[in-house]
């Protein structure tokens, strides 16, 4: 009799957990795991200019295969996300390193460290528009007043991207920083002091020792930043709208000009699910990259 | 050769003056927004640039005037709200659940909104949306906001549930409360704190979410965000506006985060690191 109570019990406090979950649960397959699912559909549509809809099979596949601008977009993207993620986990390191020396680093300068990442990319945006400006940005007198030739910066097909990856870098490297930071206090103590007693040398600390123990957390730092740089948007389209010309046209800005300016939904779904697949074989990627270099 | 007292110094003081500089390269940008904000319209645009003017207010005033930028304010402020405190109602009860029962595939599924391009969704939302003609609703606004504040909320608390001793909750169902008593008379107090900061961080990602405003809104919903872009239209030539709105943009999730700094780094991370 105790028994059956005590399962009458446990049952009720696992439906209880059970519905402490479900809101959550209903609302992300609501909004997420169902539209995905009517996205996949979408993809095998094709929409008339009269907006009437039809089983296309494969064709939008197919498209992509010989649409130049897919290939193109994929270029920029990927050029963006290796030229941002390099600058970004280089000077991340760096800059953690120094916040680690600096002890007793007080509240309001972390604030100002993690200043860029908390606004929003818009306002990124928005004043680097200023201040790039070919003819009147304060970056060019900059330049110029140290002897250098002025650049055109975002106006320019070739500097577009470089600069886009700045802004990024400008932005997200305190972050990187951080998340090392995070490591490099977790780090066991002790290593260092086996190394000071051997007499290596502050690099050779660095590269033998540091390095080496902090890569997972690296990793990690990279799948975070991977994540959010391929699917490159918010920067693009408040400075150059993937242009000058086609020139930063990402993948993310193709296929939001496809579906919402040009209003081929079935297209875009599959540009949109060719690069949701390109984000999760990178994050596998590094996952795996991150199981090898555990300790 | 150096005696190690002086390598020493050399050393802090190498270190002090990459920091100053790290600080420099980071604040000079946003120094220079809100100096440019606060430029009289002719010097904005001067060449070469200025660093001392008088100061004027007259780029917030035009910004007022010439756009309904407090309107647009509002319209943020009710889908930023609304949306953190959807993620809190979901949330909560989740992360506490997720942590009580070690089934964390709920908190993961939640995850994949971080890893999908946001038009991959918006594509699905905008031809639902229509057709139920919810297209410039909050409700719309809202509810796709919710997807980027309830992982958030969600992952910051695990760790604070996580936190708390086993003994406590198996005190309290000796005593005959149940599970959602405990969750709410218990657990919640003992979270307050980690609750405060993932309200904090919800609101400033709903705040600086661009996406989904772009082209679920329209006139009379348009949040600040999304019109930012008419300001840069309009900007082209009075940048002191431009900047005056891009400051007033930013204000929110900079106060925000500096009051929760110190607690950020666990929570900017969804739990990959332990800060």
């Amino acid at each position: 009799m105790s028994d059956a109570a005590a399962t009458m019990a446990q049952g009720r406090q696992r439906l209880e957990l059970s519905a402490l979950s479900a809101p959550a649960v209903i609302f992300t397959v609501a909004m997420i795991a169902f539209p995905v699912v009517y996205t996949i559909w979408l993809g095998f549509q094709s929409f008339s200019n009269t907006g009437k809809q039809s089983f296309a099979g494969l064709a939008n596949y197919s498209k992509l295969i010989s649409d130049n601008e897919f290939w193109h977009g994929l270029w920029v993207t990927i050029a963006l996300y290796v030229l941002s993620l390099v600058l970004q986990l280089v000077f991340g390191i760096w800059l953690a390193l120094i916040l680690f020396h600096a002890k007793r680093l007080p509240g309001i300068v972390r604030s100002l460290f993690i200043s860029p990442f908390m606004m929003p990319p818009v306002v990124a945006g928005m004043m680097w528009l200023v201040i790039l400006d070919p003819s009147l940005g304060a970056a060019n007198y900059i330049l110029q007043s140290l002897g250098l030739p002025p650049s055109e910066w975002l106006a320019s097909p070739t500097w577009v991207i470089p600069t886009v990856a700045l802004i990024d870098s400008w932005q997200w490297t305190p972050y990187v920083a951080l998340i090392v930071l995070g490591g490099l206090q977790s780090l066991p103590s002790s290593v260092y002091e086996a190394a000071q007693i051997d007499g290596a040398s502050a690099f050779k600390t660095f590269q033998r020792i540091t390095l080496p123990l902090l890569l997972p957390t690296i990793v990690t730092a990279a799948i975070l930043r991977s994540v959010d740089l391929l699917r490159f948007f918010d920067i693009i389209y408040i400075t150059t709208q993937g242009g000058p010309g086609n020139a930063s046209n990402t993948l993310n800005i193709y296929g939001f000009r496809v579906g919402f300016e040009f209003f081929n939904i079935g297209y875009a779904s599959a540009l949109m699910l060719t690069l949701t697949a390109i984000v999760l074989g990178a994050v596998l990627a590094f996952n795996r990259l991150r199981g090898a270099v555990a300790w | 050769m150096m005696d190690a007292p002086t390598t020493d110094r050399w050393i802090r003081c190498l270190n002090l003056l990459q920091l100053v500089l790290a600080g420099i390269i980071i604040m000079t940008p946003t120094v220079w927004m809100v100096l440019s904000s606060f430029k009289p319209s002719f010097e904005v645009t001067a060449y070469p640039p200025t660093l001392i003017f008088s100061p004027t207010m007259e780029n917030y005033l035009q910004l007022t005037r010439t756009t309904p930028f407090v309107s647009y304010a509002v319209n943020s402020l009710i889908v930023t709200i609304g949306s953190t405190a959807l993620g809190l109602l979901f949330g909560v009860p989740a992360a506490f659940a997720v942590s009580w029962t070690r089934i964390s595939w709920p908190a993961i599924l939640t995850l994949a909104a971080r890893m999908a391009p946001g038009t991959l969704f918006l594509l699905p939302w905008y031809v639902m949306f229509r057709q139920v003609g919810m297209i410039g609703s909050y409700t719309a606004l809202i509810l796709s906001h919710a997807v980027i504040t309830l992982p958030i909320v969600i992952w910051v608390l695990l760790p604070s549930f996580d936190s708390i001793p086993r003994s406590v909750f198996e005190a309290a169902q000796v005593d005959g409360c149940s599970v959602t008593r405990i969750l709410w008379r218990i657990a919640l107090p003992l979270v307050a704190s980690g609750v405060a900061v993932a309200a904090i961080l919800a609101f400033v990602f709903s705040w600086n979410y661009f996406l989904f405003a772009l082209v679920l809104s329209n006139g009379d919903t348009k949040t600040l965000i999304a019109a930012a872009f008419n300001f840069i239209g309009e900007g082209s030539t009075q940048w002191g506006a431009l900047m005056a709105a891009a400051t007033l943009i930013a204000l929110p999730p900079l106060i925000l985060a500096a009051l929760v700094q110190r607690w950020l780094v666990s929570g900017l991370t969804l739990g990959a690191v332990k800060g």
